[in-house]
């Protein structure tokens, strides 16, 4: 009989090789990192319990959840909005069983669903990330559309998406998160990668802290 | 053609997909039927089968499956494409469409 081993792996284990990609040389128009070790809860709000479920969310994470589409720095976590009374929380992963904890914290007003292993979080960012997104993303990701704390629940590259700016890199580039669950992560990957060549890429990898 | 998604802002028409009229109301059968049991199957057969082919504006069912997973409720021209309001449809399970950017 065959004997099975089951291990946790990214779904990027062999799509994501770190380093320099694309052009020779070292520009670095794009970087592309897969960030790991993260929490991921989707809280759906209960018919008519809107309220409980933003004090409850006020409660644990120091703020209410976002009613438009938007990301939003909480305690220990960011709140996204996903669609119409829903939002999705992601924190880095903890020792201690925070998917109870947040259960109890929504009992009655929302129901959770725990995604942190059905989704992978790719950032991207750099000198020329909306050159590189704009190949396949139809998003207006402009400062102006677009600006640090915005989120759209989309489709990209007919994957389903949630893609969310976070705060400027310290060189002041714009820095796009984006969700996508963990059977379509490594055919997005190369795509993105495909897409972002000529602009030189840098992978690596990331641990969400 | 790009709709706008009264939960998520304009998309473009690949997110969405159309489903038809929205017009035709379901005939109550435990109401209706109690009375006139023919009436009610026309009723039926007019809910289940019969469409208009309206060239010019009409109300249609379109679901937000790239983005948000709402129904919408869209007027849309059917002649031009113009697409004159999306709106939640009702008991769709969002309490109110918060536009985008507010």
């Amino acid at each position: 009989m065959a004997e099975f081993s089951w291990n946790t792996q990214s779904p990027l284990e062999s799509a994501l090789v770190p380093g320099h990609h694309g052009v020779t040389g070292t520009q670095v128009g794009v970087t592309l990192e897969e960030v790991r070790d993260i929490s991921l809860v989707q809280v759906m709000t209960r018919r008519g319990r809107a309220a409980g479920t933003a004090k409850a969310a006020k409660k644990v994470f120091g703020i209410e959840p976002p009613t438009s589409p938007s990301a939003a720095m909480g305690r220990h976590a960011t709140l996204i909005w996903s669609g119409p009374d829903q939002f999705i929380a992601v924190s880095a992963q903890s020792a201690e069983d925070q998917f109870a904890k947040l259960s109890e914290a929504f009992a009655g007003a929302a129901s959770l669903s725990d995604q942190s292993d059905g989704r992978c979080l790719i950032r991207i960012g750099g000198p020329r990330v909306r050159q590189a997104l704009a190949k396949f993303c139809s998003l207006d990701l402009d400062d102006r559309a677009f600006p640090p704390g915005a989120a759209a629940t989309t489709s990209i590259d007919h994957t389903a998406m949630n893609i969310w700016r976070g705060a400027d890199s310290t060189d002041g580039h714009a820095i796009f998160n984006m969700l996508v669950l963990t059977s379509f992560a490594d055919s997005l990957w190369h795509t993105i990668l495909d897409s972002a060549l000529e602009y030189g890429v840098q992978a690596s990898l990331a641990h969400a802290a | 053609m790009r709709i706008a998604c009264p939960f998520c802002g304009e998309r473009e028409n690949g997110e969405f997909t159309y489903l038809g009229d929205a017009s035709p109301e379901r005939p109550n059968f435990a109401v209706d039927g109690r009375e006139s049991p023919d009436r009610v199957e026309d009723a039926f057969y007019d809910y289940v089968y019969l469409r208009d082919n309206v060239a010019g504006v009409m109300r249609e069912y379109w679901y937000h499956g790239g983005g948000c997973r709402s129904w919408l409720v869209a007027e849309r021209n059917t002649v031009t494409h113009e697409f004159i309001s999306v709106t939640a449809a009702p008991g769709a399970g969002a309490a109110s469409a918060v536009r985008a950017g507010e």
